[in-house]
C-alpha cells in the first residue's frame, strides 16, 4: 500500500489493457495504490502476472486476466470476469496498442495497417462498447480513458499508421464524450511520452532520438510511466475530474504544444 | 482563378452528389481535366454538367475496396486524359459512414465498413497517386475532412473516428512527401455540408461568423482550387475550416 496519495479511488474498478508493460503498468499501478481494484488485462499472462503480483505485493488489489484486445470475445470475457470478481466496473483504461514498424505511406501495406488499426481502434471499439452498460451503471463515477500519442495530432514522420490511429481515438473520445455525457460519464485521452520498452526500441534503432526528444522537452526528461502518467490517469478517474471530458491530456514533460 | 490549374490532371472522388460534386465543377472551372471515380452510372450526370460548361471530364469505375483496383483507376485516368495524375480531391467515405446511432449499436460489421472502408480507400488513394506525382516532380492532395470530426459529435462515433483517422493520416504524408513536391493538406466543411443531419451549433455555440454554412462549389472550391494549384506550393499539412468561421482552434 503506497502513502501520499489517500485511497480516492477506493471502492472502484479499473481494467488497463496492454498493462504488462510501460505505460499500462505505469497506469495499473497508480490506480491501485490509490485504492482501486485493478485488472492488468495484457494478452501475455508472462506480462500480466508479475504486473498483478507486483501490485498485491505493495497490499494493493489486483488480478491478472488475459485479454487480446483485437476480439470482442475476449474483451467481453475480460469485461464479465472483472464484474463477477469485483462486483462492478467504473474505469476503462484502453491502452494496449501494436504495429510501431517504421514505414512509409507508400508502401504500408493492409497487414501493418491492420496491427495499427486493431489494437487502437478496434481494441477502442471494443473497451467501450463492452464496458457500455457497466460504466453506465457508474454513473458520474464512469470514466472510459484512451491512450493517444502527440502524434494522433500533429502526425508522424516515422510512423504514419500510428498518427492515424492514435488520430481516431481523440474522435472516439470526443464524440463519445458528448453521447456518454448526459449518463455522467467522462471519456478523455492521455498523450503521454514515457520510458517503455517501444520507446526504448525506437531509441536504439534511432540513437540521436533521445537526444533530440530530451532537448525538444521542456523538463529535460522522459517520463516515468507510474508517477508521472499514472498520477495523471488517476487523477482522470477519480471524482477531482468528473466534469473533464472529451479532452487530451498531452503528458509529454512540455514538448508538443499544439492543443 | 479560370485557367489557375490548366490541363492538370486531377482525379475526384465521390463526386455524384455535394461536396464532391461542387469541387469536381470548381476544379473542373479553374481549368483541370477531371476524372471523377465511383460508380459511372451515379456519376453520368456530373461528367454532362461539366462538358457542358466546356470542361474535360471522365468517369473511371472504382470500389476503393483494394490498392490495385484504386491504381488501375489511377493509370486509366492518365490514358484517358493525356497526362498523369497529379492532383486528388478525395471526399469519398462508404455510404454507412453517414448514419448516425449509439455505439452501442453498432456492429463489426458496421464498425468495418466505415472504419476500414474510409482508412483503406484513403491510403490507397495516397499510395495510387504518389507514384505519379514523384515521378512528376510535384503534386496536390486534398481531403476533406469535416469539422464535426474536430468537434465529436454523438451518434457518429465510426464516422468521427474515421475523418480524424484520414486526417492524421494527411499530415503523416505531408511530413514523408514534402521531399518530393508533394503537398498533403485538408479542407473542412460545415457539418450542414454533410448528410448526418447536425449544424454548426453541433461544433459551436457561436452561428457562423459569415452567417452561412458555405456553398461547396463556389466557398469550398475556392480553398481547394487554391491548394491544388500554384499558389499552394508552401503549404502542407494544414487543415483548413472552410465553415464560414464557427471553428477557430487554434
Amino acid at each position: 500500500m503506497t502513502d501520499g496519495h489517500g485511497r480516492p479511488l477506493a471502492g472502484r474498478t479499473a481494467v488497463v489493457t496492454g498493462a504488462g508493460q510501460g505505460v499500462g503498468r505505469g497506469i495499473a499501478l497508480a490506480l491501485a495504490a490509490r485504492g482501486a481494484n485493478v485488472v492488468v488485462a495484457a494478452r501475455r499472462a508472462e506480462t500480466g502476472e508479475p504486473v498483478a503480483e507486483e501490485i498485491r505485493a505493495r497490499g494493493d488489489e489486483a488480478v491478472c486476466i488475459v485479454t487480446d484486445v483485437t476480439e470482442r470475445d475476449a474483451v467481453a470475457a475480460c469485461v464479465d470476469a472483472t464484474v463477477a470478481r469485483y462486483g462492478g466496473l467504473e474505469i476503462m483504461v484502453h491502452n494496449a496498442y501494436q504495429g510501431s514498424t517504421r514505414h512509409r505511406v507508400e508502401e504500408l501495406d493492409v497487414d501493418l495497417w491492420r496491427t495499427n488499426s486493431r489494437t487502437a481502434v478496434w481494441g477502442s471499439f471494443y473497451c467501450a462498447q463492452l464496458a457500455f452498460p457497466h460504466l453506465r451503471a457508474a454513473g458520474r463515477r464512469g470514466r472510459l480513458i484512451l491512450l493517444t500519442s502527440p502524434a494522433g495530432v500533429e502526425g508522424s514522420v516515422f510512423i504514419p499508421a500510428y498518427g492515424a490511429v492514435k488520430g481516431a481515438q481523440r474522435a472516439i473520445a470526443k464524440s463519445l464524450s458528448r453521447e456518454w455525457g448526459p449518463f455522467g460519464i467522462t471519456v478523455n485521452c492521455i498523450a503521454p511520452v514515457a520510458e517503455t520498452p517501444a520507446l526504448a526500441v525506437a531509441f536504439e534503432s534511432n540513437p540521436v532520438l533521445r537526444e533530440r526528444v530530451e532537448q525538444r522537452t521542456s523538463l529535460r526528461r522522459i517520463g516515468d510511466a507510474e508517477p508521472d502518467i499514472g498520477g495523471v490517469a488517476a487523477f482522470l478517474a477519480g471524482d477531482d475530474a468528473a466534469y473533464v471530458t472529451g479532452q487530451t491530456v498531452v503528458c509529454d514533460g512540455g514538448s508538443f504544444m499544439g492543443l | 482563378m479560370p485557367g489557375e490549374l490548366d490541363g492538370a490532371v486531377t482525379v475526384v472522388t465521390a463526386a455524384q452528389t455535394g461536396i464532391g460534386r461542387g469541387l469536381a465543377l470548381a476544379v473542373s472551372g479553374a481549368g483541370a481535366c477531371v476524372a471523377l471515380l465511383g460508380d459511372p452510372e451515379a456519376l453520368a450526370p456530373a461528367v454532362a454538367e461539366i462538358e457542358a460548361r466546356d470542361g474535360r471530364a471522365v468517369a473511371i469505375d472504382v470500389s476503393f475496396g483494394t490498392r490495385d483496383d484504386v491504381r488501375q483507376a489511377f493509370d486509366e485516368a492518365a490514358d484517358e486524359l493525356g497526362g498523369p495524375v497529379t492532383g486528388v480531391v478525395h471526399t469519398w467515405m462508404p455510404p454507412e459512414a453517414f448514419e448516425r446511432g449509439p455505439l452501442e449499436q453498432v456492429d463489426d460489421d458496421r464498425w468495418n465498413a466505415v472504419w476500414e472502408g474510409a482508412m483503406q480507400a484513403a491510403l490507397f488513394v495516397l499510395q495510387a497517386g504518389y507514384a505519379p506525382m514523384r515521378a512528376a516532380g510535384h503534386g496536390r492532395f486534398v481531403f476533406v475532412t469535416p469539422t464535426i470530426a474536430l468537434s465529436g459529435a454523438e451518434q457518429l462515433v465510426p464516422y468521427t473516428a474515421a475523418v480524424e483517422g484520414q486526417r492524421v493520416l494527411a499530415k503523416s504524408a505531408a511530413r514523408q512527401w514534402g521531399p518530393d513536391g508533394i503537398t498533403v493538406n485538408c479542407v473542412a466543411p460545415a457539418p450542414e455540408l454533410v448528410p448526418v443531419g447536425v449544424d454548426s451549433m453541433v461544433v459551436s455555440l457561436a452561428p457562423p461568423a459569415l452567417g452561412r454554412a458555405g456553398d461547396a462549389e463556389t466557398d469550398l472550391g475556392a480553398v481547394v482550387v487554391s491548394l491544388l494549384g500554384e499558389r499552394g506550393a508552401f503549404l502542407t499539412g494544414l487543415t483548413l475550416c472552410a465553415d464560414g468561421g464557427v471553428w477557430m482552434a487554434p
